[in-house]
């Protein structure tokens, strides 16, 4: 029994990273080479010259470039918007409370890919087609953050934050003080998760962009590829380039990411 | 936290401000919008005439939206049990001690955070014909006889299992995660009393592992219905949706109506359609996560 789970674990493991390291040593041979059967991986020579060349004389880097830019404004901003409207959810008694939380939960059930055509028009009449205002602003209303979030801040014990309040600390002070601080965690891995999102996001930024200075890495591999056709070197080298820098964050901050998911459920 | 009522009004809706100005404008307002477009004859330049009903009398004869979501259904069907059964599977491989514990956790995960783009090509790239890695690995070991090959993306039934199996190595991560971490909760008296009581590997895993996981498997089901109906980006890399448009799913086929056939009107009719399938099995989630229990 135990053998048989050791075989099927380490069988498992090695499936799942097959593709990525033949990505990683394609990458590295030589253009024109026969890469036919497992054998020819092994066979020399092995050079870098493909990645120089793709970082050098392909838009490559700039989307790469233009893919973090967006996420880190997307990231930044959707917490910042999420944990002021979570807040005020959670710790503000007002009118229309229990109205305005059913209209964020609404938000859950009405999927982009839905409103994705009359977004177009939206943005269009607004004229934020082709620029990253019109990539970065649709993305920052997100339901799912403030709920999180709301959740999280319903446990900080409001005897706490009245004491505060006693000594004359105003509610913005309470809510960058005390609330923010104590549910850094919970932040970070909404951070993180908001991060990998807007990573990924393809349709959007695919139907609203079509200056290709302005492409985000999902949208710019598609029409690298579709020029390249002698052999994989020089795709593997993108897959490489464009999946590194992201895997090199996700060894950093494993941790988060791994609580975010659990704690949130998100299916990405 | 006390104050006065007027003030907690006003301070709330500035804490709410932000959000609910992306919210209305980015979300709400397309939502309302979309419904005055399904009215019109709608082209990427501008509104034309008003057509009343058409567009809902055309999309529900349309033979190609109904192909389109029976396409974006045999996903789901082909993707939840698959991605559930393997996320199991994985956390269980995972969660046992070991000293490549912390590996396993990294290597089923990392796939999860490649770009779409990215996933998809290699998946693209494994499964082509003549020089894919699926088709010279079952020639290195004669489980395929020389100078034959199997066509993973030419014939539709093969082109869905390879759109489930690359999407699974891409996204099961997710799911493996969700179920290692509730693996984990699950106390370990509980599995110490029950091999006192003389229960097998065996009995422990079903008896024990799987009641306690049923709660996270609903949501994971659920989620995982919604996420695959929503499919696009794989299936438009690795098939484009062929052979012959058989494996062309809803988002797709809303993309082609309203940016290749200018038609955003007929396309914001579909997406409809698609908003409607999707609300029905949220209602389906919400109704079955609340069956026994009484809160929100």
């Amino acid at each position: 029994m135990k053998w048989l789970y050791r075989i099927v674990s380490v069988a498992m493991a090695f499936l799942f990273a097959i593709p990525l390291i033949w990505m990683l040593v394609v990458s590295i041979k030589q253009e024109g080479m026969k890469i036919i059967t497992v054998l020819d991986w092994f066979k020399p020579p092995f050079s870098f010259a493909v990645y120089h060349e793709i970082l050098t004389g392909t838009k490559l880097t700039n989307w790469m470039g233009n893919s973090i830019l967006v996420a880190v404004i997307v990231m930044v901003l959707t917490v910042i918007i999420a944990a002021m409207a979570g807040f005020a959810l959670s710790k503000i008694p007002f009118r229309y409370k229990t109205f305005m939380f059913f209209l964020v939960l609404a938000g859950l059930l009405i999927p982009g890919e839905a409103t994705i055509i009359p977004l177009y028009q939206v943005a269009k009449d607004m004229h934020l087609l082709n620029s990253y205002r019109g990539i970065i602003i649709p993305a920052l209303a997100s339901p799912i953050a403030v709920i999180v979030l709301k959740s999280f801040f319903d446990g900080i014990p409001n005897d706490l934050l009245e004491s505060i309040q006693m000594d004359g600390g105003g509610i913005w002070k309470i809510f960058t003080r005390i609330v923010l601080p104590l549910t850094r965690p919970a932040l970070a891995s909404m951070a993180i998760l908001t991060f990998i999102g807007s990573w990924n996001n393809f349709l959007w930024p695919f139907l609203s962009i079509t200056n290709d200075n302005l492409f985000t890495l999902p949208m710019g591999i598609p029409t690298l590829m579709s020029q390249y056709s002698e052999d994989y070197v020089k795709p593997m080298v993108v897959n490489a380039i464009a999946s590194v820098p992201i895997i090199v964050l996700f060894v950093i901050f494993e941790k988060q990411i791994v609580k975010g998911i659990s704690m949130s459920g998100i299916k990405g | 936290m006390k104050m006065k009522k007027l003030r907690a009004d006003v301070l709330a809706l500035l804490f709410l401000l932000p959000f609910l100005i992306v919210y209305c404008l980015f979300t709400i307002w397309p939502m309302v919008k979309g419904v005055q477009m399904t009215f019109y004859k709608w082209t990427l330049i501008k509104k034309m005439g008003y057509i009343g009903w058409d567009n809902y009398r055309n999309v529900i004869h349309d033979k190609e939206v109904w192909q389109a979501l029976w396409h974006s259904a045999i996903f789901v069907v082909l993707s939840t049990p698959t991605m559930i059964v393997l996320g199991i599977l994985l956390a269980l491989i995972a969660n046992r001690k070991s000293v490549l514990q912390k590996f396993y956790r990294s290597i089923f995960f990392i796939p999860s955070i490649l770009s779409v783009a990215v996933a998809s090509y290699l998946g693209l790239f494994v499964f082509q014909p003549y020089t894919g890695l699926v088709n010279s690995a079952l020639h290195l070991v004669h489980i395929l006889p020389e100078n034959t090959e199997i066509f993973w993306l030419t014939e539709t039934g093969l082109a869905w299992i390879t759109v489930t199996l690359v999407t699974l190595w891409w996204t099961v991560g997710f799911n493996f995660i969700l179920y290692l971490s509730a693996m984990q909760e699950i106390p370990d008296e509980v599995y110490e009393a029950s091999k006192l009581d003389g229960a097998n590997d065996n009995q422990i895993f079903w008896r024990i592992t799987i009641p306690y996981l049923a709660p996270i498997t609903k949501m994971i089901t659920m989620l995982q219905i919604i996420a695959s109906f929503k499919v696009f980006m794989q299936i438009y890399i690795i098939t484009g949706g062929g052979p012959l448009d058989k494996t062309r799913p809803i988002i797709q086929l809303i993309y082609q109506t309203g940016f290749k056939k200018n038609n955003l009107g007929y396309a914001a009719t579909m997406s409809y359609v698609l908003f409607i399938v999707l609300l029905v099995l949220s209602a389906l989630q919400y109704w079955i996560n609340n069956r026994k229990r009484g809160d929100l």
